[in-house]
């Protein structure tokens, strides 16, 4: 019985060692900002750019198609029982409260996740093997100023932008599930979505944005610059950057839900 | 004169080597350290793996943290400086890391002109005319344009012998500099890293470790040591 208890009890304390040397990591990466030189400015922004591109930009076909198809599906089946009971109306409240809300926030983060959060894992633990960072620090270059805070801010834009475009594709696509399927017309669909659609959906989609845009960031970097033996490691911070990120996700998603219910 | 480098009783076994993230890793030796670098004087330390010949670069550049001694570089304790101002002292040194440590994501020419344009107030043109000079005294502008993966070991250990003396800095540390290259290029990295000859010796100082030297350089450098077994032997 003790042995299970200490068992967990180091479990926990590895648990706990892991969260404050992140929460350091990512205080350390955001307090190294004002140092950042004039000079240096320039350089991190041309990073900043090039993450925008991989992270943001690359991923519009993904985020259109995984909008589209998980609408469709979500209002092709739900109208068609709706209608049975007369209750069409309530797709807007389907469309607002599931997708726009909950969904499409949560989808963006996980397509964020597998296409940037495991490059930035990798990219960064390949660096730290082959001696770039430690170059880097020997060099009096900071490695938060060029590798860490360029792809964060990079990682928080893409994810409020895609998490944008997510919804208004996913609306469309709605669109064409209750046209095609329901027979809605265009007029009356809209304005039944739009109606349930209030201010705060947007500023929660921002603020949902920038949390999770915050943690695809942090994490992976900090496992991809956390590695030391070697080239076989890489693997492992690609896991547990993907891991550590997706929980972390659904657990500040249920968060967020339980402190609105609130 | 200040001594530009200055071990002062460094226990290297007990130094434990830091990272951006996660713990810290240390070696088992018992050598305890103390050696001091003279202007323009070039100064070589070799031994192998478990020597600890490896951290002394670090020490010097305070990237590594001895718990007990001194290392002064160019008289100033470079660990005890708060992190910004450690950061903006290394720029008046130049550092060749083992591996080199080039950013394989630019090109030769790029991983040249990254500590200028990071690190200074210099004019793009400014910049770009320096970098021809190293380009050109390095006998690389041809392959500038390579990403490190492409070029030749020796054209890599140019370009990284470049950054470290993108700034001309006074006091040079080389890590391996030699490891795989010929002796013909290894001798011109050391004549380009010491920056000419003047009436005094040599222009810069310069301080190598690695687990051996070419024999045609142990006429070339000042001095030579040796640590081994936790005992420190001057060879010549």
């Amino acid at each position: 019985m003790i042995d299970f208890l200490a068992a967990i009890g180091r479990g926990t304390a590895r648990w706990l060692a892991r969260v404050g040397a992140l929460a350091r990591f990512g205080f350390e990466a955001f307090s190294s900002l004002p140092s950042l030189p004039g000079a240096g400015r320039r350089v991190a922004a041309r990073v900043l750019l090039n993450q925008l591109r991989f992270t943001a930009l690359e991923a519009v076909g993904l985020i259109v198609l995984l909008s589209t198809v998980l609408s469709y599906l979500t209002i092709s089946s739900a109208i068609a029982q709706l209608d049975k009971v007369g209750a069409s109306e309530l797709i807007g409240q389907l469309m607002v409260v599931v997708i726009v809300r909950e969904l499409g926030p949560l989808l963006t983060a996980l397509a964020i996740v597998g296409r940037s959060g495991t490059a930035i894992t990798a990219e960064l633990a390949t660096n730290t093997v082959l001696g770039e960072v430690r170059a880097l620090e020997g060099m009096g270059i900071d490695p938060f100023h060029y590798l860490v805070l360029p792809r964060l801010f990079g990682c928080v834009v893409s994810v409020c932008t895609l998490m944008i475009l997510f919804d208004v594709i996913a609306i469309g696509g709605g669109y064409l599930a209750a046209g095609v399927i329901g027979g809605m017309s265009g007029a009356r669909y809209f304005s039944i979505v739009l109606a349930q659609l209030t201010t705060l959906d947007v500023v929660l989609t921002a603020i949902k944005g920038l949390i999770f845009g915050l943690v695809i960031g942090l994490i992976p970097s900090y496992e991809g610059l956390s590695v030391r033996r070697g080239p076989t490691e890489i693997p492992q911070a690609v896991i547990r950057g993907t891991v550590g990120s997706i929980a972390v996700i659904f657990v500040l998603a249920a968060i967020i839900v339980a402190v609105l219910r609130a | 004169m200040t001594a530009p480098l200055v071990f002062d009783g460094i226990p290297l076994g007990q130094i434990r080597r830091s990272t951006l993230a996660g713990p810290p890793t240390g070696i088992d030796i018992a050598t305890t350290l103390t050696l001091t670098v003279a202007a323009r004087e070039t100064v070589a330390v070799v031994g192998d793996e478990q020597s600890g010949v490896d951290l002394l670069g670090g020490l010097a550049l305070g990237l590594e943290t001895a718990p007990s001694g001194h290392v002064f570089t160019l008289g100033t304790e470079v660990a005890h400086l708060e992190r910004r101002a450690r950061l903006a002292f290394r720029r008046k040194l130049g550092y060749l890391p083992a591996g080199e440590g080039l950013m394989q994501n630019l090109t030769l020419r790029e991983n040249i002109r990254l500590p200028l344009r990071f690190g200074s107030d210099f004019r793009p043109k400014e910049i770009e005319g320096r970098v021809d000079v190293i380009l050109a005294q390095l006998r690389l502008s041809r392959v500038g344009d390579l990403r490190p993966a492409q070029a030749t070991a020796e054209d890599r250990r140019r370009t990284a012998l470049g950054r470290a003396l993108a700034f001309d800095p006074e006091l040079v540390i080389l890590e391996d500099p030699f490891d795989g290259i010929t002796e013909r290029a290894a001798g011109e990295l050391l004549e380009a890293a010491r920056g000419g000859e003047t009436a005094e010796g040599a222009r810069r100082t310069v301080f190598l470790t690695g687990t051996d030297l070419p024999a045609v350089l142990r006429r070339r450098v000042d001095r030579q040591i040796r640590l081994a077994r936790g005992q420190m032997e001057t060879i010549r």
